[in-house]
């Protein structure tokens, strides 16, 4: 029953997230550039959750904009499944107490996701690499992402201590001992 | 007198300490005006109120036929009240959709010659590295895959997919889009692609090497391609960048059509 609301939540909060991503950002963002909460949001289910759940939803939501924005599905599709394999890598080897940690995994993330989609997105549609504005934009994003993982931070982790012993309530002491 | 000793001289210690208190203020003028308003803040409401009362009561007997009245009344100006806020909102829908019908008429009249459906911009593309939009059209309206969409002051795409109520369209601006173009002067043929860099302006390449390139030229659609029709308003050249090699010099174009602001659109049919 916890699960069912657990992933009731998820759903919900990925709705809120698509719609500020599509409307609130599009004017509260830094030089044009918007940040991407959905790559917080797949590396949290990842870190708290397990690799099932965080490559699920990282599929799920990468295959959902894909069909919704993109031409061709795949470069949000395999982006958002490797933050969610990444995350479990990163849980696994780093706490997720210290926000330092927890900025550089956002850190990491978010130029893991953007450059893998967009080398799909050249073999995909064949387009230009401008990589001096790539790079622009890339390291405004991760600013973006970091900034918002600071302020959003508290809240994500008492929902995903939640959602963490739920998800791995067996497995947990193993980890200490 | 009292049982225990200790509790009897703290009594009288108080009794002589508030005695001694009692003296000292009440010998002194300011404050008595200090105890005064003390008095009468305790006292004077009440006391107005019961004044108040008994006025009413004896004096004014219009009092309680005007309490129904006024309760009447006040009904009466809230029932007004909603009816004009409900005129005012139903004027300004008719006042928005007065605009929007006009802004079709504008765009209707300014393309005649094509069969168009006009359509709403529902939703812009998340990330920072595509500009795709999405439009209330589809294809139970007569939109098909490939239709090139315009707006009142230019090329915005062309349509990349569709579903019975949406559809995806390609604008200019993305940098996986390429448009072949002619200079209205020089009616050379260049080829304009979208840049990451900016979303009002596209990059003019594949310049020959004989075009002489005019700042301010207008930018039209050639029709080569076989997706966009011919002499669409496409921009304006801003800025020539030449390179050491002649062949990669390319042009700067403002788009005509602000993506920043694009709320209609309408869909050319392909006949």
């Amino acid at each position: 029953m916890k699960k069912v609301v657990i992933n009731l939540i998820l759903v919900i909060i990925a709705y809120i997230i698509f719609f500020l991503q599509s409307n609130f950002f599009s004017w509260f963002n830094i030089a044009g550039i918007k940040p991407n909460l959905f790559i917080i949001y797949i590396l949290f289910i990842g870190l708290f959750g397990n690799r099932v759940i965080g490559v699920t939803y990282g599929i799920i939501i990468g295959a959902v904009l894909d069909i919704i924005f993109n031409e061709k599905v795949g470069a949000n599709l395999i982006g958002l499944s490797i933050i969610g394999i990444i995350a479990t890598v990163f849980n696994k080897n780093f706490s997720k107490d210290s926000r330092i940690t927890i900025m550089f995994m956002v850190f990491g993330s978010t130029v893991l996701f953007e450059v893998t989609s967009y080398f799909i997105n050249y073999i995909l549609f064949s387009i230009n690499i401008e990589l001096v504005s790539f790079i622009k934009i890339l390291v405004i994003e991760v600013i973006y992402n970091i900034l918002i993982t600071i302020i959003i931070y508290p809240l994500i982790q008492k929902f995903g201590y939640y959602i963490e012993n739920e998800y791995k309530e067996n497995k947990i002491l193993t980890r200490y001992f | 007198m009292y049982k225990n000793k200790k509790n009897g001289v703290w009594g009288i210690v108080i009794t002589i300490v508030c005695l001694i208190l009692i003296v000292i203020l009440s010998n002194k003028e300011s404050n008595i005006s200090f105890f005064e308003n003390i008095a009468n803040k305790l006292v004077m409401p009440v006391q107005n109120g019961l004044t108040y009362l008994k006025n009413k009561v004896s004096g004014n007997s219009a009092f309680f036929t005007d309490i129904s009245n006024l309760k009447t009344e006040n009904q009466n100006l809230k029932q007004k009240n909603s009816e004009l806020e409900q005129s005012l909102r139903e004027l300004e829908n008719i006042k928005s959709e007065n605009e929007t019908l006009k802004e079709y008429l504008g765009l209707t009249e300014k393309y005649g010659e094509y069969t168009t459906i006009p359509g709403y911009v529902i939703d812009k593309d998340i990330s920072n590295y595509s500009k795709t939009i999405i439009i209330n059209i589809g294809s139970d309206d007569g939109v098909q895959q490939n239709m090139t969409v315009i707006a009142d002051e230019g090329l915005v795409g062309h349509v990349v997919s569709v579903t019975k109520n949406t559809a995806k369209v390609r604008t200019i601006i993305d940098t996986s889009s390429s448009v072949s173009c002619l200079m209205s002067t020089d009616k050379n043929s260049v080829v304009c692609k979208g840049t990451l860099d900016s979303n009002t302006q596209l990059k003019a390449m594949y310049i020959a090497t004989e075009t002489d390139i005019i700042q301010g030229d207008s930018v039209d659609t050639s029709g080569l391609g076989g997706i966009y029709p011919k002499g669409i308003h496409v921009g304006t050249i801003k800025k020539i960048v030449t390179t050491k090699n002649i062949t990669d010099r390319y042009a700067i174009i403002d788009t005509a059509v602000d993506f920043s602001k694009l709320n209609t659109v309408l869909v050319i049919k392909n006949n």
